[in-house]
């Protein structure tokens, strides 16, 4: 092996560890209500957003319209301090492509939130996959697409097996998105996700 | 002056990690939709065992494919059954020969599932947990499973929790595709008794 290829492997571990560190910071800024700083970490030439029910917001103009002006109203909400989103980002899988500029990767995510839910606060947990996409601009690991498909959403007094889903979230007055949602369907469709990759052994 | 290849072994160990957290993480998202067969291909021919909680041991490649295809997969899922495996905090060591690994992770599992202690046809929500001690083996560049060992801490109906009930039903031995020998290690939540790590102290080495 010489100099060259050595470098190659040490860029592709490189690559595997930044992507795992974007994947977490998004989740801790989400946690910390930090949208703008959010949609900094998507390219410019961002594919899409989707989560849950929300729809499909295709650009980088539809990652700021899901985080900055859905999720976080504007940057007009006051956050409440009991208001939480504890996202746990577990199990990445990660597939740097040979040419070492896009990648993809699968996560679960455990949630424990606390938000307000139609008339009064809910506290819930969620489960769900993710399956991204990411590029390297300049050096750097960015998102082009998100997506998060949703398992269940469902208040602690409940369980999943009571009460799948709490209510749908896919109706905003003046924000609309771009297509409806690819693959919301929630436990007990026995819906699956697809892998982005085959499987490791063969290859299929 | 480090040489290439010197280098090249630290390089290759560190890879090889990453491959074993990934085939560890992908055979839980298998798991997950019950997709046996491919779960099944992820272990090595050579496979010594595989033991789940008090299932009992499975022995060889055969042995896999008679709990996982057999067993687990035997029967359609029914709607509404979920069993979601979240692995997480791998400790993985891969041997000084590169040849053969172990790691230890936790596994934290959201399900819905019938339960043997009740009437057949009530599906539960449950919280379990537990901790894997597995080994790996690295086969014409791949690594694979040489051996699961999953310890169950607790598997607790939703509304009840792990004080109240530790462990509700019991998954084996069974009667129709029996194990080729009992569970090994059976001490579920509040026995006391720990699933000792496969690494020594990485200070002091004991």
């Amino acid at each position: 092996m010489n100099l060259e290829e050595l470098e190659k492997q040490v860029t592709l571990m490189e690559d595997i560890q930044e992507i795992e560190n974007l994947q977490r910071i998004y989740a801790y800024y989400f946690d910390l209500q930090r949208w703008q700083d959010i949609v900094d970490l998507f390219s410019d030439h961002a594919e899409s957003v989707e989560i849950v029910d929300h729809g499909v917001f295709k650009g980088k103009e539809g990652v700021k319209k899901m985080y900055w002006d859905w999720i976080g109203q504007g940057g007009k909400s006051f956050r409440e301090p009991w208001i939480q989103f504890v996202i746990l980002q577990i199990g990445g899988v990660i597939d740097v492509s040979p040419d070492g500029k896009t990648a993809s990767g699968r996560w679960q995510t455990w949630l424990c939130e606390a938000k307000p839910f139609g008339a009064y606060p809910r506290q819930e947990w969620l489960h769900g996959y993710y399956e991204n996409k990411y590029v390297k601009e300049n050096g750097k690991w960015l998102f082009s697409k998100l997506h998060w498909n949703n398992t269940f959403c469902s208040p602690f007094e409940d369980g999943w097996i009571k009460t799948p889903l709490m209510g749908l979230m896919n109706f905003h007055p003046t924000i609309k998105p771009d297509a409806p949602p690819t693959a919301f369907h929630p436990y007990p469709s026995g819906y699956h996700l697809p892998y982005h990759y085959k499987h490791p052994i063969t290859e299929k | 002056m480090v040489t290439l290849e010197e280098l090249q072994a630290r390089i290759t160990r560190l890879d090889d990690i990453k491959q074993i957290e990934k085939l560890q993480r992908i055979y839980g998202y298998y798991l997950d939709y019950s997709e046996y067969q491919k779960v099944v291909d992820l272990f090595s021919e050579n496979v010594e065992s595989v033991e789940i909680a008090d299932y009992g041991v499975y022995k060889g490649k055969k042995g896999v494919k008679r709990f996982y295809l057999e067993l687990l997969g035997g029967k359609p899922p029914r709607v509404g059954e979920l069993s979601i495996g979240m692995i997480m905090q791998g400790v993985v060591d891969v041997d000084p020969n590169g040849k053969t690994a172990k790691g230890r992770w936790y596994c934290m599992m959201i399900e819905a599932k019938p339960t043997l202690s009740l009437h057949e046809g009530e599906l539960r929500q449950l919280w379990g947990n537990g901790v894997y001690e597995n080994e790996y083996v690295k086969e014409n560049g791949k690594w694979l499973f040489k051996k699961v060992f999953f310890f169950l801490n607790f598997r607790t109906p939703y509304e009840d929790g792990w004080l109240k009930v530790p462990v509700v039903g019991q998954n084996g031995p069974s009667a129709e595709v029996p194990p080729d020998a009992p569970p090994t290690f059976y001490h579920p939540y509040p026995a006391g008794v720990h699933l000792q790590p496969h690494y020594k102290h990485p200070i002091t080495g004991k």
